[in-house]
This record gives structure tokens, C-alpha cells and sequence, in this order.
């Protein structure tokens, strides 16, 4: 990292969860304060990553504004988007999830939006049923604090499916980005080919299951559909691709009848309406082969995050070391201005 | 350069042949009562084009929701499925990609030369489809049928 960043960042990844379940239980209604007593459901501690493992960071995951403020004391962004990922963590049944994501929505409403000006929410809704979770976009939507709906990259089906199209389209309606983020339920397989035995194979994988959902999204025709979508890969990694848009492309080309809804080369479409979020970055160890990287990927689809409290090494430091100031300007502010508009101005 | 390819009557619809015009290799369609000629050579890597499967094209304005239209009007190279256009050798992968060089291709009864070229312009169906012409384009010849009804390209 630079020793000074320019001010006005925007901070597309900056972790926040309740402390507890007795944050969220005075927003649950009297049926589910019943229900989770009697199961004795609690929350995961802090999303995906471990306490105990390294990758988790020094700190724990803010719970409130006064620890959100002095996490970003440092940074001093203009405005931080708030990613909470405890929804990942509860169990499968759809109306218990169903209430957590609105749980968890008025909790970051009112316990963070409400008291920090420079906070933007991400919506959390689960996809185990889709017309709940367009449910739940519809009046959060019109909150102009909230600036995304949140996703696991991890999913029961492929985010292409049409099952998903509908909440696409609310989100398109409202000017909310879609954000799939790195890990995802426990019981979803964390790679392309099943279930792991291990914390670091889930923790490597998340970059590959985003290049699969990319795949989906594209070639199940969402953002011909949606002109308006925009989807961010957030703690996915970037590096990887220039290498899957020149494969993609090629295949289209000769396979094109199969998907004739994508009429064009699948990147012109992953250019338009993707981006991604800078940490963890994958970069050569070549200090000369960052700023190639960056160009082959364009630096107009990244978006900086410092992803606090997590921590990957100096990976986003380093990348943004290499690169000029113009880049970096962009990177750091002017992509997420383009990119989520008005909610992050 | 005049290739005879055939007696029109033994060239009947959705029939093809390849011929040799000196070191070239040309391949001559006939789709309904239209004929087609194209050099028998790939731009992106040179592969056999003319020996592909021809097919219309397919349209869709939503995920799933597919139209063929009218008669075959593209020829896929066997090698990596890129798709011309039969007319104008057009390739549609978008710009900034190869085109193959085209001929023109044109039919002529009774010894009728109809020699004009017939240029470019994006087909119906590709404009359907929503595609957007590249660089590449396939060589085409023009074909006439002579007095004796014979099958004719100009090379």
C-alpha cells in the first residue's frame, strides 16, 4: 500500500458482522426469537474465515459503527461498501433464511447506515428462494445507502440460471449492483467438482468458482437481457482473466449456435457489465509483470477493497506500487464512482 | 479464368462441389435456385472452409428463445466452426477479428454472363441475429450457367 492514499477512496470490500444473535433477535419477530431459542441456532462467528487462521487478520470483523470507524481510520475512505457474510453461515431452512437477510438488513440499516454517512450496504438475501429474496430488494432498493445486493460466489446453481433472473432484474430496476462474494453456504461445494476436506483448498478455490459463475452469467444471456446489470466479483482475484476471455471468446466463435442470445464476444459483454475487487490480487512475482497484468486485464475493471479486517499480504499494496497514477486514481475511486453511480457519489 | 463445374441439372439444391482453378480450391453451393462460390481456404488458420456444414441463422432475442431463418446462408469451417456468409464471405465474429476473402459468386442462364459482384452488404439474417460484421471475408467467384447449361464459375 502506499504510504499515503489519495483521499476520496472508495472502499469496495470492508467486512462487518454482529457480534451475536442478540443484535439480530430484537429484529426478528416473535415466531423466529421461538424458533432460534429452541434450535439454539447461533451465527458464525465472523463469515467464512476461521478466527484462529492467519488469513483472518489481526483484527476481528467490526460489529458496530464505533469499530467501523476505527477501522477506517486509517484509509479514511469517502465511502465504504460494508460486506456482512453471516448470511453464509445460516442454515437451509428458506423461511428461517428468509428472516435473517431481513434481520441482518435492518441491523446494517440501523446500526451502521443510519450512523455513519460514509457507509454503503450491501443487501443480503438468500437464494434459497428467489421470490423472497426479490421481496426483500423491493423497499430496501429504494434506500439509496443500499448500493448492491450481496451473493455467495459459492451457489446451489449456477448464477446464469434463469431462477435468478427475476432478482437481476429488481436489482437492474433500482440501480443496485450484484455482488458475489468470495466463500458461501458450508454445505455448497466450495469447487467445481465437490466438497473439500480443507480451509485452504475453500480459500484457494473462490477465484475459480467466480470464473465458473462468469461462464454461467454470460452464456445464459443476463446481461443481454439486463443492459442495465452489473456484477462484481468481490475477493475473487482478478489475474485470472485475460487467460478465460481469450478462451471464452475463441469457443464462442465456433460454438455461437448454442447460445445465439450472445451475439457478441462474450469479454465485449464481461467488459460492460463486470468487475473486480483488487484483494486478493494474484500478481506475478516479477515487480515489472504487475503493471502487464493490470493492462491485460484493464484497469478499468477493478475496483480497490481493502477487505478489512481479512488479510491476504501486501497484494493490493503491491498492485497499486506498480502502476501510474492514473490507474491508480481510477482503481481507487473513479471505476466505483462509474460503476455503482449515484450510491457511492 | 472459366471453371466449368457442372451441368446445372446434375447440381441439384443443397448440393456442393469443390473444384480446382489452377492452385485454388473453390468450393460452388447451389441453396435452393441460388449459387455460391467461395475460395476452399479458411482465413484464421486455412482450413478446408467449403467441406463445413452449411446452416441459417439462428436467432434469438432472449436466453432459449431460438428462430431459424430462411435457407442456409452460412458454411462453418470444419476446423474451428467459424461461420461465413455464402455470399459475401463475410465473417461475423464481431470487429476487430480476421475475415476471410470472398468471391462473388452469380448464376447466369442461356449464356447470360452475370458477372456483377454482388457486395457486402450485412445479410437479413445476420442483422437478425444481432451480429456485427469482422474484418475477415471469404473469397468469392462469380457463377453463370452457360448455353449448354453448364454450371460456370470465373475465377
Amino acid at each position: 500500500m502506499p504510504a499515503e492514499l489519495p483521499r476520496e477512496v472508495v472502499d469496495c470490500d470492508v467486512h462487518c458482522a454482529p457480534g451475536s444473535m442478540d443484535a439480530l433477535l430484537p429484529r426478528l419477530g416473535d415466531y423466529w426469537r421461538d424458533y432460534v431459542e429452541d434450535s439454539t441456532a447461533r451465527l458464525p462467528p465472523s463469515g467464512a474465515y476461521p478466527p484462529g487462521a492467519r488469513t483472518s487478520g489481526a483484527e476481528p470483523v467490526p460489529q458496530d459503527q464505533a469499530e467501523l470507524a476505527a477501522a477506517l481510520e486509517r484509509t479514511a475512505p469517502r465511502r465504504a461498501l460494508l460486506s456482512c457474510l453471516t448470511l453464509d453461515g445460516v442454515h437451509r431452512n428458506p423461511h428461517y433464511a428468509a428472516a435473517m437477510a431481513r434481520g441482518l438488513n435492518d441491523w446494517m440499516r440501523e446500526e451502521l447506515l443510519d450512523r455513519d454517512e460514509r457507509l454503503r450496504g450491501s443487501i443480503a438475501v438468500s437464494t434459497l428462494d428467489i421470490v423472497t429474496a426479490v421481496e426483500e430488494v423491493e423497499p430496501l432498493g429504494d434506500d439509496p445507502r443500499f448500493a448492491q445486493v450481496l451473493l455467495p460466489v459459492r451457489s446451489d446453481v449456477p448464477y446464469g440460471n434463469r431462477l435468478y433472473h427475476p432478482l437481476y432484474e429488481a436489482a437492474a430496476r433500482h440501480g443496485l449492483r450484484i455482488a458475489l462474494h468470495a466463500w458461501g453456504r458450508p454445505g455448497a461445494a466450495p469447487t467445481t467438482t465437490g466438497l473439500t476436506t480443507t480451509y485452504l483448498e475453500d480459500y484457494a478455490s473462490n477465484s475459480h468458482i467466480a470464473q465458473f459463475q462468469l461462464l454461467s452469467l454470460v452464456t445464459e444471456g443476463v446481461f443481454g437481457k439486463d443492459p442495465d446489470l452489473g456484477v462484481v466479483f468481490a475477493e475473487c482475484g482478478f489475474a485470472w482473466l485475460p487467460a478465460l476471455l481469450w478462451r471464452f471468446d475463441k469457443d464462442w466463435k465456433g460454438v455461437w449456435r448454442e447460445v445465439p442470445w450472445v451475439k457478441e464476444r462474450p469479454s465485449e459483454y464481461v467488459r460492460r457489465h463486470v468487475r473486480l475487487t483488487t484483494e486478493p490480487a494474484h500478481l506475478p512475482r516479477v515487480r515489472e509483470q504487475v503493471a502487464q497484468v493490470v493492462e491485460a486485464v484493464g484497469p478499468e475493471m477493478l475496483l480497490y477493497a481493502s477487505d478489512h479486517p481479512h488479510d491476504h499480504g501486501d497484494s493490493g499494496g503491491a498492485l497499486l506500487r506498480e502502476l501510474g497514477t492514473a490507474d491508480v486514481e481510477a482503481i481507487l475511486r473513479g471505476n466505483a464512482m462509474a460503476f455503482y453511480g449515484q450510491s457511492v457519489s | 479464368m472459366r471453371v466449368v463445374v457442372a451441368r446445372v441439372e446434375d447440381f441439384p439444391p443443397g448440393a456442393r462441389r469443390i473444384v480446382k482453378a489452377g492452385a485454388r480450391s473453390i468450393g460452388v453451393f447451389r441453396v435452393e435456385d441460388r449459387f455460391f462460390a467461395l475460395r476452399n481456404r479458411c482465413p484464421h488458420q486455412g482450413g478446408p472452409l467449403c467441406e463445413g456444414r452449411l446452416s441459417a441463422w439462428a436467432v434469438a432475442d432472449a436466453p432459449g428463445q431460438v428462430q431459424m431463418t430462411g435457407p442456409p446462408r452460412l458454411v462453418a469451417c470444419p476446423w474451428h466452426g467459424w461461420e461465413y456468409d455464402l455470399e459475401t464471405g463475410q465473417s461475423f465474429l464481431g470487429p476487430g477479428e480476421t475475415r476471410v476473402k470472398a468471391y462473388d459468386v452469380s448464376v447466369a442462364r442461356g449464356g447470360t454472363l452475370d458477372g456483377d459482384v454482388r457486395r457486402a452488404e450485412v445479410p437479413e439474417g445476420a442483422r437478425a441475429a444481432g451480429r456485427e460484421p469482422g474484418p475477415y471475408v471469404a473469397e468469392t467467384f462469380p457463377v453463370y450457367v452457360d448455353e449448354e447449361d453448364y454450371v460456370v464459375v470465373d475465377v
